[in-house]
């Protein structure tokens, strides 16, 4: 969509380190994710751990990747594509931020689990997590590259997602009518599946943020995309 | 101004200035400045003309009042100007005419060097009218409306050139629009005011939009988004894209626009 850098090389070199920041922070905020499953799958409370320390990280980049954003708009006033950017990117980050609370919420139930003797029900985790996980990757790689269509496939591809969540709660629940014990190992389980459904809503935010920075439609609450 | 047979009734028409596949020269036709230009701009609502230096559109500005006429060598090479369903240059219209229905404000604020009153009240005496109580009327009124009548109430009397860079623009203002014209030029009105004072000026176009149509040149893109209800973009004597202000600087449709507005070229 755009033609060369700006006159201003200062704002080239704002908006392109924002955006590097952005990306940046996705990668942080997926890698918790990835690593607090890989926790709850191999049993490792070091990971477990390291996810919850690590989200301090994501944090302060939020509040950094906002103070940037601030900044280039007072600073350069962008217009059109250019403002699209700076919203969007920031409202991204917000998101990428929760989707990192998700994965500490994720390593901190993963935790008690690993207490506990291991339930073969863990394995109802690990379509939802992939679904999830692939949609966030897509989702990040949408918002880097610019590219709307595969924002859009982010979005198709969350009733999918829902299934998976709603079919490991179904079984989830059976399993409460058990043994008294195992009760608050499942409802960990229930747990996670909900914030890895959640991951994927977040995940179609993100898309939806890069349509609209890509196309200025705004396509959230039923919106869509002029012919 | 238009007292013609071939007039439009503006009421059906939401535009108040057409111009239709304009050209204009400053060297009898030899080369154009302004390249088959089209636009309307709405009655009641600020259209602002932007573009890089040299792009034509103060000179367009200038068509609209004809101002241009007094540079002896230019010519409107092809197309026209319409304001209210009038062809500002056919020849049964008087150019001192039509700026008393358009008139102009410049970048340079330009008092005359007379009293505040005698500044606002000078265009509405050659027109005619004597009565004193007439003229402290609209007097006041223009001043009011220029947002100017506080600042300078107790001292009519007093010499305009005493008047601040931003009050001197505003008193431009009042003196325009004691006449009530129909149109209100605006030739970059801001760039020579500090930011208060040019902040105070765009309070008051937003103001004056109730009761004027505005065309206005500006550099600033921050200004044009802030203030216009529509935007024409300009390059090298051409329109680029015309629309919805909001549209213009949120969504161009030319990438020419959005490289300019965005600081890619210019």
């Amino acid at each position: 969509m755009q033609t060369g850098g700006h006159i201003l090389n200062d704002f080239n070199l704002a908006l392109k380190s924002f955006k590097e920041k952005t990306v940046n922070i996705g990668c942080l905020a997926q890698q918790n994710l990835e690593s607090s499953l890989q926790g709850l799958f191999d049993r490792n409370t070091e990971l477990c751990n390291k996810v919850i320390a690590d989200d301090e990280d994501v944090d302060q980049l939020e509040i950094s990747i906002d103070e940037d954003g601030v900044m280039i708009m007072s600073k350069y006033r962008p217009f059109a594509s250019d403002l699209r950017v700076v919203v969007a990117s920031m409202k991204i980050t917000n998101i990428i931020e929760r989707i990192s609370d998700h994965a500490v919420s994720i390593a901190k139930r993963s935790r008690k689990l690993i207490r506990t003797p291991e339930l073969p029900e863990v394995s109802l985790i690990e379509p939802i997590f992939r679904h999830a996980n692939n949609m966030l990757t897509n989702a990040l790689t949408a918002y880097a590259d610019g590219n709307q269509e595969l924002a859009m496939e982010v979005i198709a591809a969350d009733p999918e997602l829902n299934k998976l969540h709603k079919k490991a709660t179904k079984q989830l629940t059976k399993c409460l009518e058990g043994e008294a014990e195992a009760h608050k190992a499942y409802l960990h389980l229930v747990f996670i599946s909900r914030w890895l459904e959640r991951v994927g809503d977040l995940a179609v935010n993100i898309a939806e943020d890069v349509v609209y920075m890509e196309t200025a439609t705004d396509i959230r609450h039923g919106g869509e995309l002029p012919e | 101004m238009v007292n013609s047979s071939t007039s439009q009734d503006s009421h059906t028409d939401p535009a108040l200035i057409h111009i239709n596949d304009l050209g204009f020269s400053y060297n009898q036709g030899k080369t154009e400045t302004i390249k088959g230009v089209s636009l309307n701009c709405p009655e009641k609502q600020v259209t602002a003309f932007i573009g890089p230096s040299g792009c034509g559109k103060s000179t367009l500005l200038r068509c609209i009042n004809r101002m241009n006429d007094l540079v002896e060598t230019s010519k409107i090479t092809r197309g026209s100007i319409s304001i209210m369903g009038q062809d500002i240059n056919a020849p049964d219209v008087d150019a001192i005419e039509l700026r008393k229905q358009v008139g102009m404000v410049f970048q340079k604020y330009n008092p005359f060097p007379k009293s505040i009153y005698e500044n606002v009240a000078y265009g509405l005496r050659i027109q005619g009218i004597k009565n004193k109580s007439s003229l402290d009327e609209a007097v006041e009124r223009a001043l009011k409306g220029a947002a100017l009548w506080d600042e300078v109430k107790d001292r009519l009397k007093e010499s305009a050139l005493g008047l601040s860079g931003g009050q001197q623009q505003r008193l431009c203002i009042a003196r325009t629009t004691a006449v009530r014209p129909k149109v209100i030029l605006m030739d970059e009105p801001c760039s020579a005011l500090d930011p208060i004072a040019t902040a105070k000026v765009e309070e008051l176009i937003t103001d004056l939009r109730r009761d004027f149509t505005i065309v206005i040149v500006t550099h600033s893109m921050q200004q044009a988004s802030r203030i216009s209800d529509n935007t024409a973009f300009f390059y090298l004597g051409e329109l680029v894209e015309y629309g919805a202000t909001d549209k213009i600087f949120s969504n161009p449709s030319v990438q020419q626009t959005e490289d300019y507005i965005s600081g890619r070229f210019g």
